[in-house]
């Protein structure tokens, strides 16, 4: 997926869409099976097998949307980085996602902290959001 | 930066399937010394159970030996469900209680587990196995009792017997 500056993967969740920067996405995935097993990390659900690789699932709609989010059914594959590595994470989303290209505006107002900026579309105003921080966010709350 | 390495590491391994609730694990075989039923568990002493170990309630005589059991269902935060079968660990003082065994497979690979998870599993698991399409998590055996809970613990029954033999002896 390209990696240029202005390029975002928007996703919905709900009837809401949000953007992540292209660079960090790395596939869009079909409903794929879900396994668990028990672990206490918050927001992860469990994982998916994908090509040989064990990818954990990350649902961030709570925190995006609240506790009513509807069911996610496609999954964004992203790239999260920590210290030393990089590792795939699974995003579950609601709906087919959509690569565009725009320019990232400053956020405005009372936004959280994981939005980073804003894209200005045709019809909408999508928030931009660092994945480290919507997932920290959370986890350190 | 570079991507975390998920491919297979280690040699084949025999490994026992067992299942806690709706959940399979896998343990190293030659971290289990004998799979028993769950007859002679003996209740702690009151005075040995804490908040802090909730998860040990009973323990277990086995050739001069004492084995503290882990309720697994507790260890793994799970809810109640019914255990028919003990794992009596080798080179441990534990033995862990379980819904039921399966059966000793070969596993060819263990994959770290992907760093997202950074709660107590980090702990509980030596890493992940591709087991028939399943993913299933390998149990860190030493997990199920530290060094500081076994010591509490052997104290705790210590001090209880002592004072049983106290009263006896005054009685």
């Amino acid at each position: 997926m390209s990696a240029h500056p202005n390029s975002f993967v928007l996703f919905p969740i709900g009837k809401k869409r949000f953007a992540l920067p292209a660079g960090s996405v790395t596939e869009l995935a079909r409903p794929d099976r879900e396994q668990s097993f028990p672990h206490t990390s918050k927001l992860l659900t469990g994982v998916l097998v994908r090509r040989g690789h064990i990818i954990p699932v990350c649902d961030v709609a709570p925190v995006l949307v609240g506790p009513d989010a509807p069911v996610r059914k496609f999954f964004l594959i992203a790239t999260r980085k920590f210290a030393d590595a990089s590792e795939w994470t699974a995003i579950p989303v609601t709906g087919e996602c959509e690569l565009t290209n725009a320019e990232l505006l400053p956020p405005a107002g009372k936004l959280p902290r994981y939005v980073i900026g804003l894209l200005s579309l045709e019809n909408e105003i999508v928030e931009v959001v660092d994945l480290e921080r919507l997932i920290g966010s959370e986890v350190a709350a | 930066m570079k991507r975390v390495d998920k491919k297979p590491r280690g040699k084949h391994e025999a490994v026992i399937l067992f299942a806690v609730g709706e959940y399979r694990f896998a343990i190293a075989a030659n971290a289990v010394e004998e799979i028993r039923n769950t007859q002679g568990l003996q209740s702690l002493p009151p005075g040995a159970v804490t908040p802090r170990l909730a998860k040990f309630r009973q323990t277990l005589e086995r050739d001069h030996k004492r084995y503290f059991v882990v309720d697994s269902n507790l260890h793994f935060r799970l809810f109640p469900s019914k255990a028919t079968r003990l794992l009596v660990l080798r080179e441990s003082n534990a033995a862990v209680l379980v819904d039921h065994t399966d059966r000793i497979i070969e596993i060819g690979q263990l994959h770290a587990l992907p760093r997202a998870f950074q709660g107590e599993e980090r702990q509980w698991y030596r890493g992940l196995a591709m087991i028939e399409d399943r993913v299933v998590p390998v149990v860190n055996p030493a997990a199920f009792m530290s060094r500081s809970e076994f010591t509490v613990l052997q104290a705790a029954v210590a001090g209880t017997e002592t004072t049983k033999s106290k009263g006896a002896a005054t009685a």
